[in-house]
C-alpha cells in the first residue's frame, strides 16, 4: 500500500443492531460499515444512536485485477437471489 | 509523561530521554524523563529518534543540564554536566549486593550431597554446624534459584513428594470404522458403510420453522474440489452407550466420517458472513487441524438455507445446528445398536490426578457475545443439542468440566466468525492441550474451566472476576489460558491471566496473534505468551483451522508453563510479531527433551485458490 500511514480519527453513529453485527454511519456522509460484535469495545450496552470513534485510512485498491474468485461468490449470491424471486 | 522513582530505578539502564521542555539550570529528576516503555511507540511514529551517545537514566539523575532543549530530546554527554558513569554505578550495586548477602541473618540451609545438612547461620560470626539429616526430619528443604540461561525450554519442574498417581474416572472410546456413505431407504450401517434415509431432510426441516431447506451432500475424497458454502461447524458422530454421561463410561464414535455443517440465508447471504471460508473444499480446509476433517475423511455436509436475514441472529445459525443435528441424532440412533465386532479400535482415556505434582488448571474461553458467537455446553450426546445450554444464557460465567467432558463432545460450538482461529467442536473432541496436560506426567492436571467472552466491557470483567476467584479456590501452581479468534475477547483475555496473575499464579496465554490479531490490551502478568499463528504472513487468511491450537502449541505452552512455575526467566518477547521466535522455543524444546516435534503444514501445502494467489501473493 502506498498510503497506510495516513490515519484519521473518524466517528460514526450506530444505526443498526444485531445478535452478531453492528452496522455504523460515519458522520458526514462519509460511509457506512458494518463490523462482527468482536471487532467493537464497548463500555456500554449498546443502543442505536450509540457515537463510535475509530482510527483509520483511506482505501487503496490493490491492484487493477479483478479477484475470480470473490466475484464468482459474488455473482453466485446474486444468482441465487434471482432464482428465488 | 513523566516517570516515578521507582519506574526510573527499574529503567536505570534504559535511555534517558525528557518528557517536556527543560530549561538549562535543571537538576534532572525522574519527573523529567520520558518513560523507556513508551520509546518503541514514539520511534515508531517518527517523533523520537535515540543517538548512540544517549545516556542512560542511571547515569542523569542528579546531572545539570547545560542547556534548554525541548520535550523528547535524548539527554547526550554534551548537555549535562555532573552525568555518573554507569560502569562505576553497575559495580557499586554489585559490591551492594554482595554486602546484602553477608548480612543475612536468617540461617541458610541446604542440603549437600552426602546426606549432610549444612547450617549456615551469618552475622558475622560465621557458625557452621554439620548435622546428619534424620536430624531435622525432612523439616527444611531448600529452595534452589534456578539458574537462567535460555528463553524457554529446560523448565523441568521440580520433583516434590511422590505421591502414587490417582485415577478419577476413565473414559472408552468404541471407534467404528466407515469407509462408504450412501443414501438409502433407512438410516443403517451394515458392515462399514453407512446408509442414510433418503427422505431424511423432510424431517430435518421441521425441527424449527426458521429453516427453510436442507441438502445433504456426501463428500468423498475424488469431490474435494467441489465449491461449498461457509463451513459453520465440523463435527464428530458420537453417541452415549446405555444411561452414560458425557466424560465418564462408552462412547461409541464412527471413524472416517464427520459431519460438516454449512449454510446460507434465503438470500444467499453465508451464516457468519465477514470473512467465510465459503469456495472450493480442498483450498479452503486446513486438513488435519483438531477441528478440520483428516483428508480422506468422508463429509456428510449439510447444507442449511434458514429464514432472510437471520444469518446474524442469535436465532439462525442456532436453527442450521439443531437441522443438522436431527440428521445426527437418527445415525446415532443406529450407532447404539450396532454389534461390538465392529468395534475397530477401542480407545481408553483416563483421568488421572497427580498429587504431589504442579497442579495446574486449563481456562479456555470460547465466544459469548450473542448470534453464532456462541457454544452449547454439555448437551446429552457428544456435540449435541438436547440437554445442553447455550454459554451467553448461562451469562458467560466459568463452568468447570472435567478433561474428559471436554474430550467427550461437552462443547458444540456455533462459533462462525473467522474460519482460520474458530475451534470447531472437533477440536474440542481432540483438544491437543488437554490431552497433552492430561498425559503429562511432570504436572496434576485438575480440571478445565470454560469462560464465555460477553460483549459489553463490564460484564467481561465480571466474568474474568469470577474466573479469577474460581482459580484461587482451586489453589493451583499454574494456569494456562487460550482464547480463539481476535478482537474484543482479547480483553478479557488480558483480564482472565491478570485475575490469575495478580494472585501471584504463573499463567501462559495462548491465542492467534501475529499481525492481524495483535492483542488491544496487556498488562504485567501477560509475561508467557504463545502465538498460535501458522499462517505465513500472520493473518486470518480464510482457510479453515490454519490457526487454531495444534499439538506443538501444547507443547510450548507446557513446557513454558512449567518454566515459569520452577521460577526460571522466560525472555521478553520481541516488539513485533516474529515467526523465529516460536521456531526457537520449539527447538529449545527439543533439545531440552530430546524430543521431535512434528510441525504442522500451513496453508502454503493446499492448493492455492485463485483468491489467495491474488490477494496474499
Amino acid at each position: 500500500m502506498k498510503y497506510k500511514d495516513k490515519i484519521i480519527y473518524m466517528e460514526g453513529i450506530i444505526t443498526k443492531v444485531e445478535d452478531g453485527a453492528v452496522e455504523i454511519d460515519f458522520k458526514g456522509r462519509l460511509g457506512h460499515i458494518k463490523v462482527p460484535l468482536r471487532m467493537l469495545i464497548t463500555d456500554y450496552p449498546l443502543k442505536v444512536g450509540q457515537e463510535v470513534g475509530l482510527n483509520m485510512s483511506f482505501l487503496e485498491v490493490l491492484s487493477p485485477e479483478v479477484n475470480e474468485h470473490y466475484l464468482s461468490t459474488l455473482m453466485r449470491n446474486k444468482r441465487d437471489k434471482e432464482v428465488e424471486k | 509523561m513523566s516517570i516515578t522513582p521507582e519506574t526510573a530505578e527499574k529503567h536505570k539502564n534504559d535511555y534517558a530521554v525528557v518528557c517536556c521542555r527543560t530549561e538549562a539550570g535543571t537538576v534532572i529528576e525522574p519527573d523529567n524523563l520520558e518513560d523507556p516503555a513508551i520509546f518503541a511507540d514514539l520511534e515508531d511514529s517518527g517523533l523520537l529518534s535515540i543517538p548512540d551517545n544517549c545516556l542512560k537514566i542511571g547515569e542523569v539523575l542528579g546531572a545539570k543540564l547545560t542547556k534548554t532543549i525541548d520535550s523528547l530530546t535524548p539527554i547526550t554527554a554534551d548537555i549535562v554536566e555532573g552525568a555518573k558513569a554507569l560502569v562505576e554505578e553497575v559495580k557499586e550495586e554489585a559490591k551492594e549486593e554482595v554486602a546484602v548477602e553477608e548480612v543475612v541473618a536468617q540461617p541458610v540451609a541446604t542440603v549437600g550431597n552426602a546426606g549432610v545438612l549444612k547450617l549456615h547461620i551469618g552475622e558475622g560470626k560465621d557458625i557452621d554446624i554439620e548435622l546428619p539429616l534424620g536430624f531435622v526430619g525432612g523439616a527444611v528443604q531448600s529452595v534452589q534459584p534456578a539458574v537462567v540461561s535460555e528463553a524457554v525450554a529446560g523448565g523441568k519442574v521440580e520433583k516434590e513428594v511422590d505421591e502414587e498417581p490417582k485415577k478419577v474416572r476413565e473414559l472408552i472410546k468404541k471407534h467404528y470404522k466407515i469407509d462408504k456413505v450412501e443414501f438409502g431407504p433407512e438410516t443403517k450401517i451394515e458392515g462399514t458403510t453407512l446408509y442414510i434415509r433418503e427422505n431424511i431432510c423432510e424431517e430435518a426441516v421441521k425441527v424449527d420453522p426458521l429453516v427453510k431447506s436442507i441438502k445433504i451432500d456426501i463428500i468423498t475424497p475424488d469431490k474435494y474440489n467441489e465449491y461449498s458454502e461457509t463451513i459453520m461447524d465440523v463435527q464428530p458422530i458420537a453417541t452415549k452407550e446405555g444411561d452414560s454421561k458425557l466424560g465418564t463410561g462408552v462412547t461409541r464414535v464412527l471413524d472416517g466420517v464427520v459431519m460438516v455443517v454449512t449454510g446460507t440465508d434465503e438470500n444467499g447471504v453465508q451464516i457468519g458472513e465477514f470473512g467465510s471460508s465459503e469456495g472450493i473444499l480442498e483450498e479452503n480446509i486446513m486438513w488435519n487441524r483438531p477441528g478440520c476433517p483428516d483428508k480422506g475423511e468422508i463429509f456428510i455436509k449439510t447444507e442449511v438455507v434458514i429464514q432472510e436475514k437471520t444469518n446474524m441472529e442469535r436465532r439462525g445459525p442456532l436453527a442450521a445446528h439443531k437441522a443438522t443435528d436431527i440428521i445426527t441424532q437418527e445415525i446415532r440412533d443406529v450407532l447404539k445398536k450396532l454389534d461390538d465386532s465392529l468395534v475397530v479400535e477401542t480407545e481408553v482415556l483416563e483421568q488421572i490426578r497427580r498429587p504431589g505434582k504442579k497442579k495446574v488448571v486449563i481456562v479456555k474461553e470460547i465466544m459469548g457475545q450473542g448470534a453464532m458467537h456462541d457454544n452449547i455446553i454439555l448437551p446429552v450426546e457428544p456435540v449435541g443439542v438436547l440437554g445442553g445450554k447455550p454459554n451467553v444464557d448461562l451469562g458467560n460465567v466459568p463452568v468447570a468440566f472435567s478433561p474428559l467432558e471436554v474430550l467427550d463432545g461437552g462443547i458444540h460450538a456455533l462459533t462462525c466468525i473467522g474460519p482460520a482461529s474458530k475451534e470447531n467442536s472437533r477440536h474440542y473432541w481432540r483438544e491437543p492441550l488437554v490431552l497433552e496436560a492430561l498425559h503429562d506426567p511432570e504436572i496434576d492436571l485438575c480440571g478445565v474451566i470454560f469462560v464465555g467472552s460477553p460483549q459489553i466491557n463490564s460484564e467481561k470483567f465480571y466474568v474474568s472476576e469470577r474466573l479469577g476467584m474460581m482459580v484461587e479456590a482451586l489453589d493451583v501452581d499454574g494456569a494456562i489460558v487460550t482464547t480463539e479468534g481476535f478482537g474484543n475477547n482479547h480483553i478479557d483475555f488480558a483480564s482472565h491471566i491478570e485475575q490469575i496473575g495478580m494472585r501471584g499464579i504463573p499463567v501462559v496465554g495462548m491465542s492467534f496473534c501475529a499481525v492481524q490479531g495483535a492483542l488491544v490490551v496487556g498488562n504485567e502478568h501477560m509475561k508467557y505468551m504463545v502465538d498460535l499463528n501458522k499462517s505465513e504472513q500472520g493473518i486470518e487468511n480464510e482457510v479453515l483451522g490454519c490457526n487454531t491450537l495444534c499439538h506443538e502449541d501444547a507443547i510450548r505452552a507446557i513446557a513454558m508453563l512449567k518454566t515459569a512455575m520452577a521460577g526460571e526467566e522466560v525472555k521478553e518477547a520481541e516488539r513485533k510479531w516474529n515467526q523465529n521466535v516460536i521456531d526457537n522455543n520449539t527447538e529449545l524444546i527439543e533439545e531440552a527433551y530430546g524430543i521431535k516435534i512434528e510441525r504442522v503444514e500451513n496453508e502454503q501445502s493446499l492448493p492455492m485458490s485463485q483468491k489467495r494467489k491474488e490477494k496474499y501473493s
